[in-house]
């Protein structure tokens, strides 16, 4: 019926609205919401300049990043026709986009505890609940305000650090870090990551009754993806594009399983009785 | 009248504690029944079920032909919820929160919410954040949004509960006018004034459906109505000849206070007089000696599901 499709978009969009307007208009969660990226994206720039600069290729290529970088080499021979530091600088541009999705993760994170955690504080889930919108609509209504402004600000940092690398100096080097795992990662991980962020901030948030507590248990997404980035710095594993994709229908498959977990734990009658 | 609400055997556990159990009730359209019970006593838990937040462990509900457990959100577009605490963004304003729950009505909500927000007596302060404002605001407020896509059927959880007298008199005056506008009314409360006071019926509930009548039937069928008649001195004499009236069930005495139950309470009370007068007593007053619905509750609640009947 093309009338009830109307009414459902009419009713997300006035979710995502309010969303909106509760968390743009505290400073707190705005200022974390955009700076935090940003921060995120001047930090990991400033730190690969830093160790260019002060550590030199030599130094490198003793210490363990050496290695990483070997095995590195051996998945991207054609790095091998640039000099060394070179080649030391893209291979840690290359771990900015795992780098990165930290920030998705970190916003989804907070959107959906301080948003959860808010409705049960103030005691407007049941009156929400006794109007008729569904469950499933307030929680993708609650999902697409966190996912939005968070998906884009992703991606303006990810523009925001090629612009960096060009700023260094080494424009000539994207030739070498824009390929398949950088968009990979960049279209598909990072909305997978944030979702996963998301669902585990809900059913964090059904048990906690403080957005700090919930936070602390949903932020355990945070693990895998410092895992990622200390094991391909080291040498141990290096995220070919095959293992980016497996990588990525793992995630997908873990999204499933939360996502059913959080449909039970968001229906009405849990909601209601159980969130306590 | 037709009925508007009926429940049939409607029960809830939660885990092994029964908190409402083969609840069969019937709500008239256009009454206000009032669900009167002590803390704990299942009637929020009814309401919820009735309303559609929970779901029945046995039994079911139909409201306005729908029945809460089959067709919730269709439910929800003609009734009204008053939670019990009923909350809010406090960081909106009265007006953003209030349109932000009417957007899910199919109703024009830009005019609704004005219309209640003025209705409501919160046209001036309709910019402030809500977190700015007195609970009996907040109440109204709360009120506002159980009526915003003007339901047909109404269900206030203790409306009044935690209000000053004067807040609490505004939102009874604001129930009576809602009644007179032809909704229906399922209302909480362990007021007992308020119920008399609101509702035309009372149904007595702990866990189970003690009593369902009006207050006036309330008062008569659980206590014969006494007369109390007040004399300068009492003596044996007026008291064995008010014994042998045949209409007499019962003589007290309470230092100069006869009180004497009687059939026929209307009838039967000028022979009663005479009776006195003429055993030379000297009358110095007579009234009739009211139960307070207090007593009658209590009575029912201490004896706690013993007399289910239902009464008109
Ligand atoms: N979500 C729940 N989980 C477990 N037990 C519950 C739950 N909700 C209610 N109960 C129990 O059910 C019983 C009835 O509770 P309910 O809240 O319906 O009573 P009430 O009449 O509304 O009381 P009050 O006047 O205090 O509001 C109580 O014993 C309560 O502890
Ligand atoms: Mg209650």
């Amino acid at each position: 019926m093309r009338e009830d499709k109307a009414q459902r978009r009419k009713r997300i969009i006035n979710i995502i609205g309010k969303e909106w307007k509760s968390t743009f208009g505290n400073l707190n969660s705005a200022l974390f919401i955009t700076l935090l990226p940003l921060i995120i994206t001047a930090q990991a720039v400033i730190l690969i300049y830093l160790v260019m600069k002060f550590a030199g290729a030599e130094v490198l290529v003793k210490t363990l990043l050496g290695k990483g970088m070997e095995s590195w080499l051996t998945t991207f021979p054609a790095l091998g026709e640039l000099p060394l530091i070179e080649r030391f600088q893209v291979f840690f541009f290359a771990q900015f986009p795992f780098y990165l999705l930290l920030i998705p993760v970190m916003v989804a994170v907070s959107f959906a505890t301080f948003s959860i955690v808010e409705e049960k504080q103030e005691g407007t889930l049941e009156p929400l609940l006794a109007t008729p919108v569904r469950t499933w609509e307030l929680l993708s209504g609650k999902a697409l305000a966190g996912a939005i402004p968070s998906l884009l600000i992703t991606w303006f940092c990810a523009g925001l650090f090629l612009a960096g690398i060009i700023g260094m100096g080494s424009g000539h080097l994207l030739k070498y870090i824009l390929n398949a795992q950088w968009f990979i990662s960049l279209f598909l991980l990072v909305p997978l990551f944030s979702l996963l962020a998301f669902i585990l901030g809900v059913i964090a948030s059904s048990r906690a009754n403080d957005p700090k507590t919930a936070q602390n248990i949903a932020i355990l997404v945070v693990l895998p993806i410092l895992a990622i980035i200390g094991g391909q710095l080291i040498g141990f594993t290096v995220f070919t594009l095959a293992r980016l994709f497996f990588l990525s229908i793992i995630a997908g498959v873990l999204n499933l399983f939360v996502l059913r977990a959080a449909v039970r734990l968001f229906q009405r009658e849990s909601i209601v009785v159980r969130w306590r | 009248m037709s009925v508007i609400i009926e429940s049939f055997d409607l029960t809830r556990k939660f885990g092994n504690l029964t908190a409402v159990e083969d609840l069969n009730v019937r709500v008239k359209k256009g009454e206000i029944l009032g669900f009167l019970g002590p803390n704990g006593a299942g009637k929020t838990t009814s309401i919820r079920m009735l309303a559609g937040t929970i779901a029945p462990t046995k039994g079911y509900a139909v409201v306005a032909g729908i029945r809460p457990d089959k067709e919730v959100e269709k439910l929800h577009e003609i009734i009204g919820l008053l939670t019990e605490t009923p909350g809010f963004y406090e960081r909106l304003t009265a007006k953003e929160n209030l349109l932000y729950f009417a957007r899910f009505y199919r109703i024009n909500s830009d005019l609704q919410v004005d219309k209640y927000l003025k209705k409501m007596d919160l046209w001036e302060r309709r910019n402030h954040k809500v977190g700015t404002f007195s609970k009996g605001m907040k109440q109204r407020l709360a009120l506002a949004r159980a009526l915003v896509h003007e339901p047909e059927v109404l269900f206030l959880d203790e409306p009044t509960a935690g209000l000053d007298p004067k807040s609490a008199r505004e939102v009874r005056q604001l129930i009576l006018k809602l009644r007179e506008e032809g909704r229906t009314i399922f209302l909480s409360t362990h007021n007992l004034e308020e119920a008399e006071l609101l509702c035309d019926r009372i149904a007595v509930f702990r866990t189970k459906l003690v009593v369902l009548d009006t207050p006036y039937n309330l008062r008569n069928s659980l206590f014969q109505r006494q007369v109390i008649v007040e004399l300068e001195a009492v003596d044996d004499n007026i008291v064995n000849r008010v014994k042998g009236l045949d209409f007499v069930l019962n003589v007290g005495k309470d230092g100069r206070q006869l009180i004497i139950e009687l059939k026929d309470f209307d009838d039967n009370r000028p022979a009663l007089i005479k009776c006195i007068v003429e055993s030379n007593g000297r009358i110095q007053s007579v009234f009739e000696k009211k139960h307070s619905l207090e007593e009658i509750y209590l009575t029912l609640i201490k004896e706690g599901g013993g007399m289910e009947h239902e009464g008109r």
